[in-house]
């Protein structure tokens, strides 16, 4: 079967949120927290006193703000990348994605047609949503296919094997969050495994739980071990992508860690971001089931 | 203005939060929506309402799976719990809190509830918090004055 790009002839209006988290720039760190915890977003946008844009923090930003030992009640402007990079509504998602591997981010604003107002943002969990809501109305879908188990499944489809990161770092527990950070930094990571003296993983920390600990007031020099999450969300290298987005985003995490053979081996990671690269649904068969949806509509 | 009103602290773990949300439901009188936070030397902190804990709980996907069949229920309301765990009152309280003087007039508290959709206003007096004006005491006690 022929294959197909998913993401063509969307636009990015389809994928993108209408809620746009900002906060203004003369606000704290602090501040800026508590809104992302409680949106449960990446980053946001930080606006002038006139609400035009003016920068973007993201949790990277917050961490290297704790890293640095900067005072948690620090204006967010000490701390912005600027300027914020935009797309507009009708652009089509390939070429935001496009844009967003270009410069390296993972986030977008969206203006309207004139570029005027802002309307919008987009962010790759947001687009593997949608990838995903496409998957599940398909009737090739695994899903839906459960249902007709004693029939030969004809389509390929796609395993978290084929498109998780290879390679994963661990930290041992007795490590500071100073090293927890310094890894996260140079290898680009949103989370780092932890693992026992046996090499064995325990936990995870993610720049969620480091903006949690800034916030705490806690010192940079504690040990993973006493801020690390635990378990550790797993799944199998030869299951379906399918199966292990729908894990992801139902238990609002961002990454899977991937073991082959033995559930204490692992072997890579899966991230939302990585399902987003795919470009694809989760299937081989996409160009069928998204014109069934499409017929639908 | 009512002076009878809980506190607690951006260090107290939500579940203790959660917990005066549900002992005041199960309460005669006034049912809570929001609590005052306050810090060590009793000035205002913020203000925790039950939107930001249900914003907190919602899960981030839902417009994803929101109208999905094969939804595990129980497994969704466990991970809510375990998030819940970690936060403190202080990480997903409205800083930011809409506040008045004791001397501020009945429609001037009418007109910033309404411009600024707001429920409930403290009355700081010298940097202390020492009341709230509910809306529903504002309606009672104006509409009562209204009829007379």
């Amino acid at each position: 079967m022929e294959q197909a790009n998913t993401l063509q002839n969307l636009t990015v209006s389809r994928a993108m949120r209408r809620q746009v988290i900002c906060l203004e720039k003369n606000k704290s760190i602090n501040h800026g927290i508590s809104i992302i915890i409680k949106h449960k977003t990446n980053a946001l946008l930080v606006v002038d006193s006139h609400r035009q844009p003016a920068g973007v923090v993201s949790k990277t930003d917050i961490m290297g703000a704790y890293y640095a030992g900067l005072p948690i009640d620090s204006p967010l402007e000490y701390i912005m990348v600027s300027p914020p990079l935009f797309c507009k509504s009708k652009d089509s998602l390939e070429t935001a994605l496009e844009q967003m591997r270009t410069n390296k981010v993972y986030r977008l604003y969206v203006t309207d047609p004139d570029a005027e107002d802002l309307v919008g943002a987009l962010a790759y969990p947001d687009i593997v949503g949608l990838l995903y809501q496409y998957c599940h109305q398909c009737p090739y879908s695994h899903l839906n296919r459960k249902k007709h188990a004693n029939e030969t499944d004809p389509l390929l489809r796609f395993k978290v094997r084929e498109l998780m990161t290879r390679g994963v770092k661990s930290i041992p527990l007795h490590e500071t969050l100073t090293s927890v950070m310094e890894a996260l930094s140079e290898y680009r990571f949103g989370a780092i495994l932890v693992a026992d003296e046996d090499g064995l993983p325990t936990g995870v920390i993610s720049k969620t739980d480091l903006a949690l600990t800034y916030k705490h007031g806690v010192s940079p020099s504690v040990t993973a071990q006493e801020v690390m999450c635990t378990p550790v969300h797993t799944c199998d290298a030869e299951s379906l992508l399918e199966e292990a987005i729908k894990k992801m985003i139902m238990a609002d995490i961002h990454r899977l860690f991937v073991y082959e053979d033995q559930e204490d081996t692992i072997a890579g990671v899966l991230s939302l971001s990585d399902a987003a690269r795919g470009r694809s649904g989760s299937c081989h068969g996409c160009i069928s089931s998204r014109i069934k949806v499409e017929d639908h509509e | 203005m009512t002076t009878d009103f809980p506190t607690v602290q951006p260090d107290t773990p939500i579940a203790d939060a959660i917990r005066i949300f549900r002992e005041s439901a199960h309460q005669s009188g006034r049912r809570l929506f929001g609590l005052i936070v306050t810090d060590e030397n009793h000035h205002l902190a913020g203000m925790l309402s039950m939107y930001d804990i249900l914003l907190y709980v919602r899960p981030k996907h839902i417009q994803v799976w929101g109208t999905m069949e094969d939804i595990n229920v129980a497994g969704l309301i466990d991970a809510a719990g375990r998030r819940l765990k970690s936060i403190l009152v202080g990480d997903i309280m409205t800083p930011d809190v809409v506040t008045i003087g004791p001397n501020v007039d009945l429609f001037m508290i009418l007109d910033i509830m309404i411009k600024k959709h707001i429920r409930r206003l403290p009355v700081i007096e010298e940097q202390r918090i020492i009341g709230i004006v509910y809306i529903s005491d504002l309606f009672n006690h104006l509409l009562e004055q209204i009829d007379n």
